[in-house]
């Protein structure tokens, strides 16, 4: 038996959740869903000047997030994972243990990439139910779902995504960055990237940040915040006293490749993207990171193994 | 869950002054701080994160004795904005901190070997920590040498430290500018190899830099005959989580948070950043 959901009912099924919960559909913002448990600003701690006390916002919100593609699945399994290691984030796991990941997808799987529950399309008019965690299990038991003995199953291939194959090659990935160093493409982008950072704010995996001390206009308080940094800033490596150690936009951006594909390997044996082009498209010096690393791989490729 | 980002009130219990842009800072806790098997509070070489509410947060090196678990002191140069806010504090103000953090230098590596410190200025606080060790455990190490260079005279810091570690170590002081009364030597120069007198292939360095790290890299160790592999650098980046998060302190394939602060030479020489 299959438990499925005729797909007239979705939007039934979702306005009967929204009775009693949040639910936000991923579709509606630009920056991804790490925004709900990584807001690109929050307060840490709360320091009160007179009482001398510390304390922290107590997070009770619950949501539930709607996501369209497998990459967004994809990308909160692996933030999660550097969220948990090698140190838990208090603040990140606040928010995102009260949460419920719903994948509707359009396209057919094989392997689920995460998220709690997952509605599956089968055909022009069914989706098919997966259920990954307890907390995809509380939110079906209802009406709108139902056992068919043998629905009508259809493949929906997704969008061809070349930038996607590369990614399956991990170490390769690596070792052609991490030889790039001296590559003219570095010296290119670095004329064309305008240091902005909207790459890694729409980047459903970057997950930098700076910590900053604020105090309120009544003076009563110092409010400790952290919000959305970026590596490609020129202040990113700079400490008191000027001395910056990644002065250039070059070493900045390079440092950014290499993260998501050098270090991110080795901590976590898999590069930290998921081909799902944000970057590309949000990028206002018309970047492409896919034929970047194209460009990086094919020449590591021809002449990376003769050195 | 543990909240990993949250600091502890500590009371600042004296503070000196060594220059004329530094101040060390007793920070002291009501219930001590806790020691480890080895009765450490904390391992030489590791930092904490100072906080002073509104001015933010800063990583410091520690540079009181790992065995003395009523008080931590670190040196503070008035650099930035919580620097800054730190030099007007007094004496029984409170502010907060979080750590030790890091790895600090290999102490079994090091024991029973000849030693060589090198470092500059305000590179001294992490050494500080580890001269305090060795001379602690003065019959585990062999001939030990300290080699602090500066711009000028008052850029020495912890002076009467140094009077004290001259009974039990060697020291020798060095800076690019000397004054009238300066006696001891100018610049990171060859000369200083005739002082030194170790047995190369089984001496460990101990370095905080950059300051006259690769001076004395060059003009000193490399010709002493001490291999990369023996040399120990204690590295500074900027920094922010302290718990390998945020990014701001990568060094190549390294976190200086989480990998280091103490890194073997070798493994950080050919770093591109």
């Amino acid at each position: 038996m299959n438990l499925v959901i005729e797909k007239k009912q979705i939007k039934n099924w979702l306005d009967e959740l929204k009775k009693e919960n949040i639910v936000i559909d991923s579709k509606k913002s630009v920056l991804p869903i790490k925004q709900h448990f990584f807001p690109p600003k929050e307060n840490l701690f709360i320091f009160n000047k007179k009482t001398k006390k510390l304390k922290s916002p107590d997070y009770k919100k619950e949501i539930i997030i709607i996501c369209h593609h497998l990459g967004q699945l994809e990308a909160m399994t692996q933030l999660d994972e550097i969220m948990e290691k090698p140190n838990p984030d208090f603040f990140y796991w606040q928010r995102r243990e009260k949460s419920t990941l719903i994948g509707l997808i359009d396209e057919s799987f094989e392997v689920a990439p995460g998220g709690d529950l997952i509605l599956e399309k089968i055909n022009s008019k069914q989706y098919k139910v997966l259920i990954l965690t307890d907390k995809g299990k509380k939110i079906i038991k209802n009406k709108f779902f139902k056992e068919v003995d043998k629905p009508e199953v259809k493949n929906y291939l997704g969008e061809e995504n070349p930038f996607k194959e590369m990614l399956l090659d991990p170490e390769l990935l690596a070792n052609a960055v991490k030889w790039s160093k001296d590559h003219k493409i570095w010296d290119e982008l670095a004329g064309k990237c305008l240091g902005c950072g909207i790459c890694t704010y729409v980047c459903p995996l970057c997950h930098c940040f700076s910590i900053n001390d604020r105090v309120t206009l009544d003076d009563r308080e110092c409010i400790r915040c952290r919000q959305w940094d970026a590596c490609t800033l020129s202040e990113f490596a700079k400490i008191a006293g000027n001395h910056n150690f990644h002065k250039t936009i070059k070493e900045r951006y390079y440092n950014w490749f290499y993260h998501k594909f050098v270090r991110a390997y080795q901590e976590y044996g898999k590069a930290q993207c998921v081909a799902c082009g944000n970057c590309k498209r949000n990028c206002p010096a018309g970047i492409n990171i896919g034929d970047v690393l194209k460009e990086i791989v094919e020449d590591y490729k021809k002449y990376g193994k003769l050195i | 869950m543990e909240n990993l980002y949250k600091p502890f009130k500590v009371k600042i219990a004296k503070i000196e002054k060594h220059s004329s842009k530094v101040k060390l800072f007793r920070l002291e806790k009501d219930d001590l701080f806790k020691k480890n098997k080895n009765k450490l509070v904390f391992e030489p070489g590791q930092f904490i994160l100072v906080s002073h509410f509104g001015y933010g947060e800063a990583p410091f090196g520690i540079a009181s004795s790992p065995y003395q678990d009523s008080f931590i002191e670190i040196v503070v140069r008035r650099v930035g904005t919580l620097t800054k806010s730190l030099h007007k504090l007094k004496s029984g103000d409170e502010i907060f901190m979080r750590g030790p953090y890091g790895n600090g230098f290999p102490l079994d590596f090091m024991s029973g070997k000849d030693v060589v410190m090198v470092t500059g200025g305000c590179g001294i606080p992490p050494i500080a920590a580890l001269i305090e060790y060795i001379v602690s455990n003065k019959n585990k190490f062999g001939r030990v040498y300290l080699i602090y260079g500066a711009k000028i005279p008052d850029d020495l810091l912890m002076r009467d430290n140094l009077k004290r570690w001259g009974k039990d170590i060697k020291i020798l002081l060095t800076v690019d500018k000397p004054d009238k009364n300066w006696k001891g030597y100018k610049g990171m120069v060859s000369e200083l190899i005739d002082e030194i007198k170790i047995d190369a292939k089984d001496a460990v360095v101990a370095m905080c830099g950059p300051g006259p790290m690769m001076e004395a890299l060059e003009k000193i160790l490399r010709p002493l005959g001490i291999s990369d592999r023996r040399i120990f650098v204690n590295m500074e980046r900027k920094m922010q989580c302290g718990i390998g998060k945020c990014q701001h302190c990568v060094t190549g394939d390294k976190y200086v948070c989480q990998d280091g602060p103490v890194f073997n030479f070798d493994e950080i020489d050919k770093n591109w950043d």
